[in-house]
């Protein structure tokens, strides 16, 4: 109760004056921006349309994230209007680029990335509109931004289709499975909105949230070299792509001082879950405190690793163990560093929402049983789109290469992913597997998708090339 | 001891049909797939690839475990035979039950179903008959098409939608096994190969990727390939014109092209890679008379013999794509078209000995300067090779007929939902005359509880009107009802 009247008396001004400066800010970038188009005189190209979606991003996420923790409504509307003109934008960078190519979307990795961050604002405003979901924005947008980002640093010429790729059964597989993951993807969300609405600790969040993020360093710091540097996949500006020493074989370069620097957030993600893991011995109260603070330590380190990261992997030339010389890198070059370090901030960000404005959330959320039924609906909408995903995939194949299945990885891994989630539907339905245990298969089943859709790609080899 | 072998029988039956078998043998499957894509495999990469990625004794035990083959090692294959098998054994074990569900509906509920029963309302009624004939209509409105149960001491109505969705489970099983029956006959009984063609070359032979060449029953030809450009230069379009042929007639014509195969007697041809064969298809020389004004243009292909005039002739000996000369020989360097030479012989009646010419001339080799004629290199056409992929896949067509019946089937699963419902007009402890509805869904019970709610308040409100309409039928002008 105490809540509600807290939220309620919330003086109208602050809400308002948010909203006017987001607005100003996003007015004034978006009138440098248009300083610069006069100069160029190309009003309405592809990467104009995605810097004005970026910036409607950045506004309606800031707004998003502002509603999470202050609970005003006025934020919201301004927030999902934001991310409507940001979606007008990125409809006509798509409508642009299928023009010009004269094919839908789907080719490149920067095509695909453009669907992906249109079909994250249509499923934002969907799930928005028609469930009352409001707090996904704080998710989506920021998932959204660093989509638009990375868009910038990719090779943006129209590719002429190779021949393998001249089919419509193409746009349908690609089609289903942009459609497929992002049913998964909701129903993730879904699944940990579940939990949150179904009691869980929260200090069992905060156990989750540091073990995420450090998985995540680990895994970014499998690249530390001895003295103190990353290494980071080679740039070649000119052709906007990686270097390649011999086929299949990428050029590293040592960004010098990183390492350190990722190191040390490693251990302050690391503190928390190590915290955790005492108070379950003691239950000394002052410990779980501490960690909390000790996640917020860890955001700001991020933030600042973060910042270093971009901009050191801007500017400069750095050695390579491989090959004599100096060699550039990028952002795009490294899509998991950067995407690692931006969902762990992320991560750590929901973690503190959830901390802070707990009761809120759950006053926001559908009940624990409608998440529920929620979720086990979207994986009923994702399964069947997966299997004809699949399906159509197969068909492709067999038309251009005369074998509907060669289990090369990204088909492995869907067939797998398609398990994992036949799994859960059997579960649920002969075994009556209902709320945490079905909540966490869920969550399974993304990460599995997750690692089909980036981890295939860029980790292991195969025919899948395009994207 | 007959009774205990069939007891055991029985037992590894239940046990494989069981849920948590299955799930234990998704879960190894789902495993041994995963190393299959972590592990460097076989066929795909190259020996050189694995030695660097492996120490030997490494590789040594991953061969040793088929690790490098997953997907073709035995166990893998006896992995999925019982996975199979699993399916099989869970629905024939559970298939009875749903199918008496299936074709003997309950249809005229008793007390303890009814009481048991979580969706039920009783509404007071006066009739018994009218009561019905209301709730027949209304569910008849809402899609139900109810019929009048009558049994000795009692009657009533059912009404069901979609109860085929009760059998949507095995349909999808049944699929998956449609599935594996054609991976499984192409594992036994289809192959793939490759053929190299050049123009006007024909065959009949295909080198399969495992086991000994294949002759076919008929031959292919073909009669042209080629390559489109895209303005970049980038590749947009590769064709072959193929034509099929038995007993030297020509059965069927197809330009193939990516993504697009010719297919005949189940045998499928696809273009797979189009390239030089480093041999000339035509030179176009420019024959001058040496001493005359006589000048004509020539097309002449490999080992051919033209005539220049009555007296001479002309031969293409040789052609050399990328010539070095070396100790008085001319060697080919590469398949490339860098540094072309030719060989041409051409032979006159009056002299009567052949005089070798070469384009350009190569001191030693040549006797250009006695030849008749003086040639002219005009235009090289070299020859290209079109690769086709050929596979023989008999089992596919159960593959693709598994995926549509398993989209049928999900659909099913799914999104469509068996609903029952039941009116029965009841007397409860005190002796009141009373309609029970009760109505059940196999799933998505939330949107029925919903769904049911509102077609009790129809059946009541119809009821309503349909008694004041009997009692007050006179005064229901005055009472605007």
């Amino acid at each position: 109760m105490a809540q509600v009247a807290r939220v309620e008396q919330q003086p109208a001004a602050t809400g308002s004056t948010l909203v006017v400066m987001v607005g100003l800010g996003v007015a004034f970038l978006l009138f440098m921006a248009f300083l610069n188009v006069v100069k160029s005189g190309n009003l309405l190209n592809d990467s104009n349309l995605l810097y004005a979606a970026l910036i409607f991003y950045v506004g309606a996420g800031t707004l998003y994230l502002a509603f999470g923790i202050t609970g005003t409504p006025s934020y919201i509307r301004f927030a999902s209007l934001s991310t409507w003109v940001g979606l007008l934008a990125t409809t006509g960078a798509v409508a642009r680029r299928w023009y010009e190519a004269g094919h839908p979307p789907f080719a490149s990795i920067y095509e695909m990335l453009l669907m992906f961050v249109w079909t994250l604002a249509v499923l934002t405003l969907v799930a928005e509109k028609k469930y009352g979901v409001k707090v996904i924005g704080t998710v989506t947008m920021p998932v959204a931004i660093v989509g638009v980002v990375l868009m910038q640093l990719l090779r943006t010429e129209v590719h002429p289709l190779v021949p393998a790729l001249q089919s419509t059964w193409l746009h349908v597989h690609v089609t289903l499975a942009m459609l497929a993951y992002a049913a998964c993807a909701l129903s993730f969300a879904l699944a940990m909105m579940f939990l949150i609405q179904d009691k869980m600790k929260t200090e069992t969040f905060l156990a989750a949230t540091s073990l995420f993020t450090v998985a995540t360093y680990v895994g970014v710091l499998t690249r530390f070299e001895k003295w103190g540097g990353l290494s980071v996949v080679a740039w070649n500006p000119e052709e906007k792509s990686e270097v390649f020493l011999s086929k299949g074989v990428r050029l590293f370069v040592v960004i010098p001082d990183l390492g350190w620097m990722l190191l040390l957030v490693l251990a302050a993600v690391a503190a928390p879950s190590v915290l955790y893991l005492i108070w379950r011995k003691t239950h000394d109260v002052r410990l779980l405190d501490t960690a909390n603070k000790a996640v917020f330590l860890s955001i700001l380190l991020q933030v600042m690793a973060l910042l270093f990261f971009v901009l050191r992997a801007r500017d400069g030339r750095y050695t390579s163990l491989d090959a004599d010389g100096l060699f550039q890198t990028s952002l795009a070059a490294s899509p998991f560093i950067l995407s690692g370090i931006v969902g762990g901030i992320f991560v750590s960000l929901l973690y503190l929402l959830l901390l802070w404005r707990r009761d809120d959330l759950q006053r926001m959320l559908p009940s624990a049983d409608e998440l529920d039924r929620i979720t086990y609906k979207t994986i009923a909408i994702a399964f069947p789109l997966l299997t004809l995903m699949i399906a159509a995939g197969a068909y492709w194949a067999n038309r251009t290469w005369g074998s509907y299945w060669s289990w090369d990885p990204k088909e492995t891994w869907a067939a797998i992913t398609w398990l994992v989630y036949a799994g859960y539907l059997h579960m649920r339905i002969t075994r009556g597997w209902r709320g945490r245990l079905a909540a966490y298969f869920a969550i399974l089943g993304f990460a599995v998708v997750m690692f089909t859709f980036f981890g295939v790609t860029y980790l292991l080899p195969g025919l899948h090339a395009y994207a | 001891m007959g009774a205990s072998i069939h007891s055991v029988h029985r037992k590894i039956w239940q046990t494989l049909g069981a849920i948590k078998t299955g799930v234990i043998l998704l879960i190894l499957v789902v495993i041994l797939s995963a190393a299959g894509t972590v592990i460097l495999q076989r066929p795909a990469t190259d020996v050189d690839e694995m030695q660097r990625a492996y120490s030997p004794q490494v590789l040594r035990l991953l061969d040793g475990l088929s690790l490098t083959d997953v997907f073709h090692a035995w166990w893998f294959i006896l992995l999925l035979s019982l996975v199979s098998l699993s399916i099989i054994s869970a629905s024939i074990q559970r298939f009875p039950n749903a199918w008496r569900f299936f074709s003997r509906p309950y249809k005229s509920p008793d007390e303890s179903f009814r009481k048991a029963l979580p969706h039920h309302k009783l509404i007071p009624i006066q009739d018994e008959e009218a009561a019905l004939s209301v709730t027949d209509r209304v569910l008849q409105k809402a899609g139900f098409r109810p019929e009048r149960i009558v049994r000795e001491n009692s009657f009533s109505l059912f009404g069901e939608r979609n109860r085929i969705s009760e059998l949507a489970v095995y349909i999808v099983h049944a699929s998956l096994l449609l599935i594996f029956l054609g991976g499984i006959a192409d594992a036994l009984f289809g192959w793939r190969g490759f053929v190299t063609l050049t123009r006007g070359q024909q065959t009949s032979q295909v080198d399969p990727q495992k086991g000994s060449r294949r002759t076919l029953p008929f031959a292919v030809r073909c009669d042209g390939a080629g390559q489109e450009n895209y303005a970049d230069g980038s590749p947009k379009r590769w064709w072959s014109d193929l034509a099929v042929l038995k007993d030297g007639q020509v059965i069927q014509r197809k330009q193939i092209v990516v993504n697009d195969p010719l297919v005949y007697n189940g045998i499928r041809f696809y273009q797979a890679s189009y390239g030089r064969t480093g041999k000339i298809d035509r030179l176009i020389l420019n024959a001058t008379q040496r001493y005359g004004q006589g000048s004509k243009e020539i097309a002449i292909g490999l080992g051919e013999t033209l005539p220049l005039d009555a007296d001479t002739t002309v031969r293409l000996a040789e052609f050399i794509p990328d010539y070095v000369v070396g100790d008085g020989q001319v060697y080919a360097r590469s398949n490339d078209l860098e540094n072309p030479a030719a060989h041409l012989v051409v032979e006159s009646k009056k002299s009567g000995q052949p005089l070798n010419v070469w384009l350009p001339p190569i001191p030693g080799l040549e006797q250009n300067a006695s030849s008749p004629y003086s040639f002219e290199g005009k235009d090289i056409q070299m020859a290209y090779f079109t690769g086709l992929e050929v596979s023989h896949e008999p089992g596919q067509w159960a593959v693709w007929a598994g995926v549509v019946v398993m989209g049928l089937g999900l659909a099913l699963v799914f999104y469509f939902v068996h609903v029952r419902v039941w009116a029965v007009p009841v007397r409860d402890a005190r002796g009141q005359l009373k309609l029970w509805i009760g109505g059940t869904a196999n799933k998505n019970k939330d949107v029925f509880e919903h769904r049911f709610r509102e077609l009790v308040e129809q059946v009541e409100s119809e009821l309503k009107i349909s008694v004041q309409a009997d009692a007050e039928a006179p005064v229901s002008a005055l009472a605007g009802r």
